[in-house]
């Protein structure tokens, strides 16, 4: 299902910090409120917020996911756009509703959240037309594309914000099809093959020496950076909108 | 939560370096060709994959129209046809057409629906030899072995071991040059063709417009074994039906590119019946048994789409579980993505069988994105995942998610839970609660625990003008 | 109907029942599946062919001196030539001092080193020769050689892409499509050049013009 290309935008948003940030990426989250408020963004945070359900959705367990995505539809009910830092739990609302709710009737709130959700980055550029990220940045950025970010417009947002910035080298990472080897519950059920699967990402990433790697999902980043840290590998890992701050906020 | 370590896990883990290497370069190579190729020829590729998914799905959603369409025409162009409804039913069928014409020597051409009778074990203790023709699967079938990737069966093999293989079977002396490999196959092979009495294929596509089956090789085996002797019989999979002539453009120019990045195969035989009149060389007869065996069931399921699949190999390809498994870790015939689905849903009753492998994938969706009929295999295996849970099934190693459903959705709960796992931090690995878990962090880290501290962060600065946080850690 | 047929068309029929918003057939214009390269050729159906003949390691000839030559040159001295073409291309080669024969022995099939028969058309998109069986002496002889000659006498048939030669596949009961030698990557990935077939393909023109 395409994304809704009429959604909502504006400048006083609700903020969906993730269940991720809760746990590890407080800084993360703290960016992204940063960044938002510095492009002149008003932003709510409610605070019964728990977890798009994903977890319970990719373990096959549709009605615990269900209750999930329905409480999380109340929670976020309005018409404001929604504003997620992951390009993962944005595609659970994009995506994974579609199935999840195929049959079901008493959809129209799941429904309306979907259509207000917005990827960060995506929600920066195309629906702000923010473009452009003034500071200066002198370091070599290698970008992860995660893979809940196909087909989506979150990858060229990133590359347009990123390269905007004075001094930053964007550099190619080989295999660009290859999956970080996450996968939430899989790199839990599956620990050989996601770290085997990790391991073959992040030589491709390391190959390029890059001073930072960046990407629009923490997860991503937690898995390959968890991996290279193992072996006393260097690589400094920041969510997109953790440099975009870093950079300055006086917009 | 299971203790146990996933059998394709275990796999993975266990395979040999040098095989998972000739396999994980293997699939790199092929991977970057087809993109390279599609993206050469295509301004959009992904338009073409669209509408050949959409001919497809409306092929399969009336099957029943297309598949008499199709056995009309190919009786009126002078074929036999036959049904089979299981696999025994099928190795039957092909015994009793050897048995009438007293056949006693067939040569194959690949074909992955006969490796999914088993049909050549079948015809062996039958009397009838049976000699792969495909170079790979020839290599396969001198050693034993199962073919590990639907286009390229000796993935998982390297030069050397063929060599072995061919001085056993007394080709030659021990040479591992490809080059001197192949042109010993093409001596040996030849002689079966010479003295064969029919021929054996599965087909690519038949058209029900014309009843023409479309066979693809690059060797060109294919076309040897329908010009060598006079019996043809293609064992076809009911979901091989393309309604118009028109549509076979449409596939040949996806199968070629994504499958080998080539525009065309090279040998691409469209059949029609028997031999023509004027032609001295192949079949007087030709018999084409259209095979169910599990895939009417398939059809009936939500997860009918997979029945689109063209058997490219490009999602095994670009797969990055199949990168590290090669097409054995997954226990059956089809292996990779559309294995995955498709394992555990022809295997009927023994569903929980398989019901493993559609977990065994990070959902990444690069499967989709090369798809050449553009089959949502990650939608399919969460389909098949939530089936496996409805019926219970344990095998399939997930956690309980019933406990996570009741925190995410009690708020006050779970900022409690987010908090009180800071305890986390503390424990040393081998403590830790969770024994998959303890398996994780063997090779990964994970972050620090920053439990409750954006929700605190956030609740302190409420009211406070913006801009004036911009100093921080 | 058989027994077993009734099962199948049961089971699909039965599979079917009740499905609702079904996928209707798309329809689609033949350019639809032109490549880029092909959209934007200038070139003549012949001279296309013949660069996508040579990208697929294929060799397309205007003359049978050409041909010549490539035999001598490769040492390529025994074959076989369909009778139809002794006057335009087997004499020739004779004349030259190579051994033609016009009668394929399929007891000695081994002993052609080329085997010289018609093509039914050519795909210039592509760079595909056709054969088909009306046309083909013998299937056999276009296959068992190691160098097999196409032959093209019928200028008519250059067809410019694969949904023209899709339309005109005609009648015939077996149409072969051959987009250049006979190859394997089986091993290693590595390409080798002949395994069943011919290792190396020629398609010469005869009677078009230069
Ligand atoms: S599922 Fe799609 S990509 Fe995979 S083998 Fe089938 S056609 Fe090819």
């Amino acid at each position: 299902m395409p994304q809704n290309k009429s959604r909502p935008t504006g400048r006083k948003v609700m903020l969906m910090a993730t269940c991720l940030s809760d746990v590890f990426f407080a800084d993360m989250a703290k960016a992204t409120v940063e960044v938002l408020e510095a492009v002149g963004c008003e932003v709510i945070f409610p605070e019964a917020q728990t977890c798009c359900g994903q977890p319970a959705f990719n373990s096959g367990d549709f009605p615990a996911a269900e209750k999930v995505a329905r409480y999380t539809a109340e929670v976020f009910a309005g018409d404001l756009p929604v504003i997620v830092p992951s390009g993962s739990c944005a595609a659970m609302h994009f995506h994974g509703t579609d199935l999840l709710f195929e049959d079901k009737t008493d959809t129209e709130k799941v429904e309306n959240l979907a259509g207000r959700t917005w990827e960060l980055f995506d929600f920066l550029v195309n629906g702000l037309g923010v473009k452009q990220w003034s500071g200066t940045l002198n370091k070599k950025i290698a970008l992860h594309h995660s893979c809940h970010t196909r087909g989506s417009d979150t990858g060229a947002a990133m590359e347009t914000l990123l390269s905007s910035i004075e001094g930053v080298e964007l550099v190619e990472v080989g295999t660009p099809e290859q999956c970080c080897g996450f996968g939430g519950t899989f790199s839990v059920t599956f620990p050989h093959l996601s770290g085997e699967i990790g391991q073959v990402k992040l030589d491709s990433v390391l190959a390029q020496s890059p001073d930072l790697l960046v990407s629009a999902d923490m997860s991503c980043l937690m898995h390959m950076g968890g991996l290279a840290e193992k072996q006393d590998k260097e690589i400094e890992t920041r969510h997109a909108v953790q440099v975009l701050r870093d950079v300055g906020l006086n917009q | 939560m299971s203790k146990s370590v996933q059998p394709i896990d275990a796999f993975a883990r266990d395979l040999p370096r040098e095989t998972r290497d000739a396999v994980l370069s293997s699939v790199m190579t092929r991977t970057a060709g087809r993109k390279a190729k599609l993206e050469a020829d295509y301004e959009n590729p992904d338009d073409l994959r669209r509408l050949a998914g959409k001919v497809k799905q409306h092929t399969l959603e009336h099957l029943d129209e297309y598949l008499e369409q199709a056995e009309a025409a190919l009786i009126k162009n002078g074929a036999t046809v036959h049904f089979a409804s299981t696999a025994e039913d099928a190795r039957e069928q092909v015994l009793a057409i050897l048995k009438e014409n007293g056949a006693k020597r067939v040569v194959k051409s690949k074909s992955m629906v006969t490796e999914e009778i088993h049909l050549n074990d079948f015809l062996q203790k039958n009397g009838v030899e049976c000699v792969e023709t495909d170079l790979g699967e020839f290599i396969i079938q001198i050693d034993g072995d199962t073919p590990s990737h639907i286009v390229q069966p000796i993935i998982h093999k390297n030069r050397r071991q063929v060599a072995q293989s061919f001085e056993e079977l007394g080709l030659g002396d021990y040479n591992d040059d490809p080059q001197t490999i192949t042109r010993r196959a093409r001596k040996h092979l030849r002689e079966k063709y010479l003295q064969s009495d029919a021929g054996m294929t599965g087909a690519n596509f038949v058209s029900a417009e014309s009843g023409r089956l479309v066979i693809v090789t690059n060797e060109g085996n294919a076309r040897f074994g329908m010009a060598a002797n006079g019996l043809h019989i293609a064992l076809v999979g009911i979901e091989k039906v393309v309604p118009r002539d028109k549509d076979l453009g449409l596939l040949l120019n996806l199968l070629g590119r994504s499958a080998t990045a080539q525009q065309l195969t090279v040998y691409t035989q469209f059949i029609n019946g028997p031999r023509s009149k004027s032609q001295p060389s192949g079949p007087e007869q030709m018999h084409v048994i259209f095979l169910d065996n599990g895939r009417s069931r398939v059809l009936k399921s939500k997860e009918r789409d997979i029945l689109r699949c063209i058997r490219c190999g490009a999602c095994l390809n670009v797969c990055p579980v199949y990168r590290q498994t090669s097409g054995h870790g997954y226990r059956a015939v089809y292996g990779g993505p559309v294995g995955a689905v498709l394992s555990p849903l022809l295997a009927g009753d023994d569903f929980s069988k398989y019901a493993d492998l559609p977990k065994a994938s990070s959902l990444c969706g690069a499967c989709n994105e090369v798809c050449p009929v553009n089959i949502p295999i990650p939608e399919l295996l969460l389909r098949l995942r939530s089936r496996a849970n409805q019926e219970g099934i344990k095998s399939a190693g997930s956690p309980p998610m019933a406990p996570f459903a009741k925190l995410a959705t009690s708020p006050k709960l779970w900022q409690t839970a987010m908090t009180a796992s800071k305890a986390m931090n503390h424990l040393p690995i081998t403590m830790m609660p969770v024994r998959p878990l303890q398996e994780w962090l063997k090779i990964r880290t994970l972050p620090k625990w920053s439990g409750g501290e954006f929700r605190r962060w956030m609740r302190e600065r409420e009211g406070e003008p913006r801009m004036d946080t911009n100093k921080h850690e | 109907m058989s027994e077993a047929q009734d099962i199948v068309m049961g089971a699909v029929k039965q599979a079917l029942s009740g499905l609702r918003g079904k996928t209707s057939l798309p329809d689609y214009e033949s350019e639809f599946l032109f490549s880029v390269r092909h959209k934007e050729s200038e070139q003549d159906g012949w001279t296309e062919f013949g660069e996508n003949f040579s990208a697929v390691s294929g060799k397309a000839m205007n003359e049978v001196g050409d041909l010549v030559e490539f035999l001598k040159e490769g040492g390529f001295e025994k074959g076989y030539c369909d009778p139809e073409l002794k006057e335009q291309v087997g004499e020739v080669l004779v004349a030259a001092g190579l051994q033609v024969s016009y009668a394929f022995d399929h007891q000695r099939v081994d002993d052609y080193v080329f085997g010289i028969t018609r093509a039914s058309g050519v795909i210039a998109e592509s760079g595909t020769v056709i054969l088909n069986d009306e046309d083909t002496v013998d299937r056999l002889a276009a296959l068992a050689p190691w160098v097999h000659v196409a032959v093209l006498t019928d200028q008519k048939k250059v067809f410019a892409n694969i949904p023209q030669a899709i339309e005109n596949l005609g009648n015939s009961s077996n149409v072969i499509w051959v987009t250049g030698p006979s190859k394997t990557a089986d091993i290693e990935g590595i390409l080798i050049e002949g395994v069943h077939g011919p290792g190396v393909q020629i398609c010469l023109r005869i009677g078009g013009e230069n």
